[in-house]
């Protein structure tokens, strides 16, 4: 397990339904500055596979594993 | 193995092939196809009648057939199945939460969206099911007209989803923010049992008491319910996603099942001689699928994907419901009384390609067609991957 690093940013897209997760994720990941970590909160079960995938896809890397919590998942995406 | 089953979603190719086949097997076992937006109409007919309204004079009612009620229809029985079905998975999975969206705006996207789409999948006579995945299948030339309308009216949705007055803006804030507290008590999974056993229960009387039909409708729409709810199989985002973020997952898994349910109902066809199932294919066709595509992405979910995103708790689908219900009544008085019939419906023909280019033609050209329609998939993903990394930024 990776040491825990404190995110720089938290982008709390809970409530909010696909597209928006993806959408909101890649454009916060866009205006940041490279190795920044963003923490994404997410509680749309869509959003639970495109967030990563598409974080992937588009380059970036994810700093730890996603964290299952209840009904929501956090995940920690590196710009 | 019930830790995967019921803890992880289902891979979506698998998923959407077991819909493919199971979707022919239920034609072959009932003549009917696995469909949901014509008991929204008659749906909204039922409330009309209650509210005084006599719809039995509407052409659009006398031709998909309002008799009985809901609950005395195969077709019903698919949609209450289909929901109950994705209930099911979402309580024994523990996902079930309410979600509000933070942008109250969504809420007037999801309506108005929802209306849009329930208006146009109804002049295209069906949805993604039977103007598209249960449409192909059938070899109904409508359904070919309608996923390219789809796709053009989709395109116009990715792009309004993209202006910033529509999308809002997220909450980003400094620093690291705490999830939510997880309650200890677990409780979905014996609700989720609970509802699946009166349900069985339910079906097996169905059948023992002679009502065969609507025991299949129930127990069909039962495990689509489950398909969709555990594939999180989404029409909307199949099109959609590609546009927005070159993503290609839900497209490539819809035509492969279809590809599949193609060639099984093709065997059913030739072997039991059933007819399929045919609709008009006409200028309605076109702008209902183009209307259709709009909506399902304003709205953010079809009128299959709103089903199990509602059974999760997501709010935004109630009026998402709602107006596709009322879109699709809104149609069903405006085919005759607004002419609707007359401009859009009345030149057109039904056209089936076993009776067009024969058999083994339908088969071929359709599985030739869906190969086409994977091909552009790859080639829109590659394409936006490729722009991505020469711009930089979000293409």
């Amino acid at each position: 397990m990776e040491s825990v690093r404190e995110a720089d940013f938290t982008l709390d897209l809970r409530g909010e339904s696909c597209p928006y997760p993806v959408i909101y994720t890649l454009e916060a990941l866009d205006g940041m500055k490279p190795g920044e970590l963003l923490q994404v909160i997410t509680d749309c079960p869509g959003s639970f596979r495109n967030v990563p995938e598409e974080a992937v896809a588009h380059g970036y890397t994810l700093a730890r594993s996603p964290v299952k919590n209840g009904q929501e998942y956090l995940f920690y995406i590196l710009a | 193995m019930v830790k995967p089953v019921f803890q992880r979603y289902w891979n979506p190719y698998i998923v959407l092939v077991a819909a493919g086949l199971l979707s022919a097997l239920y034609f072959g076992l009932t003549g009917t196809v696995w469909a949901v937006t014509g008991e929204f109409t008659r749906l909204g007919g039922e409330v009309l009648q209650v509210l005084g309204v006599d719809v039995s004079g509407w052409q659009y009612y006398q031709m998909i057939k309002l008799e009985g009620s809901t609950w005395s229809r195969p077709d019903g029985w698919i949609v209450w199945g289909m929901f109950i079905g994705a209930l099911m998975m979402v309580l024994l999975s523990n996902s079930f939460k309410i979600r509000l969206p933070q942008h109250k705006r969504r809420y007037v996207q999801g309506f108005v969206g929802g209306i849009i789409a329930g208006f146009g999948a109804r002049l295209a006579l069906g949805c993604n099911l039977a103007a598209f995945f249960t449409g192909v299948p059938q070899f109904s030339f409508h359904s070919w007209i309608f996923i390219v309308a789809t796709g053009v009216g989709t395109f116009f949705g990715a792009k309004l989803t993209r202006m910033p007055w529509w999308k809002g803006k997220p909450t980003l804030v400094r620093g690291a923010v705490r999830g939510s507290d997880v309650k200890v008590r677990v409780i979905q999974p014996y609700l989720g049992a609970v509802i699946a056993l009166v349900y069985l229960g339910f079906v097996g009387y169905l059948f023992s008491t002679g009502q065969g039909l609507l025991g299949l409708g129930a127990l069909f729409g039962l495990a689509f319910g489950i398909l969709i709810e555990r594939g999180q199989v989404c029409f909307t985002s199949a099109f959609r996603d590609l546009f927005l973020v070159g993503r290609s997952l839900m497209a490539k898994a819809i035509v492969i099942g279809m590809a599949a349910s193609s060639v099984i109902t093709f065997v059913v066809i030739s072997v039991y001689g059933l007819p399929p199932i045919t609709q008009v294919a006409a200028l309605s066709t076109l702008v209902g699928g183009g209307l259709f595509g709009l909506g399902i992405v304003m709205a953010s979910g079809c009128e299959t994907g709103m089903m199990y995103r509602l059974m999760e708790g997501q709010v935004l689908f109630l009026p998402v419901f709602v107006g596709n219900v009322i879109g699709a009544t809104v149609l069903a008085y405006g085919w005759d009384n607004l002419g609707i019939y007359d401009a859009l419906v009345k030149s057109g023909e039904k056209i089936n390609l076993i009776d067009t280019v024969g058999p083994l033609g339908a088969i071929l050209g359709t599985l030739a067609m869906l190969g086409i329609l994977y091909a552009l998939t790859v080639y829109r993903e590659k394409n936006y991957h490729r722009n991505f990394g020469l711009k930089g930024g979000i293409a």
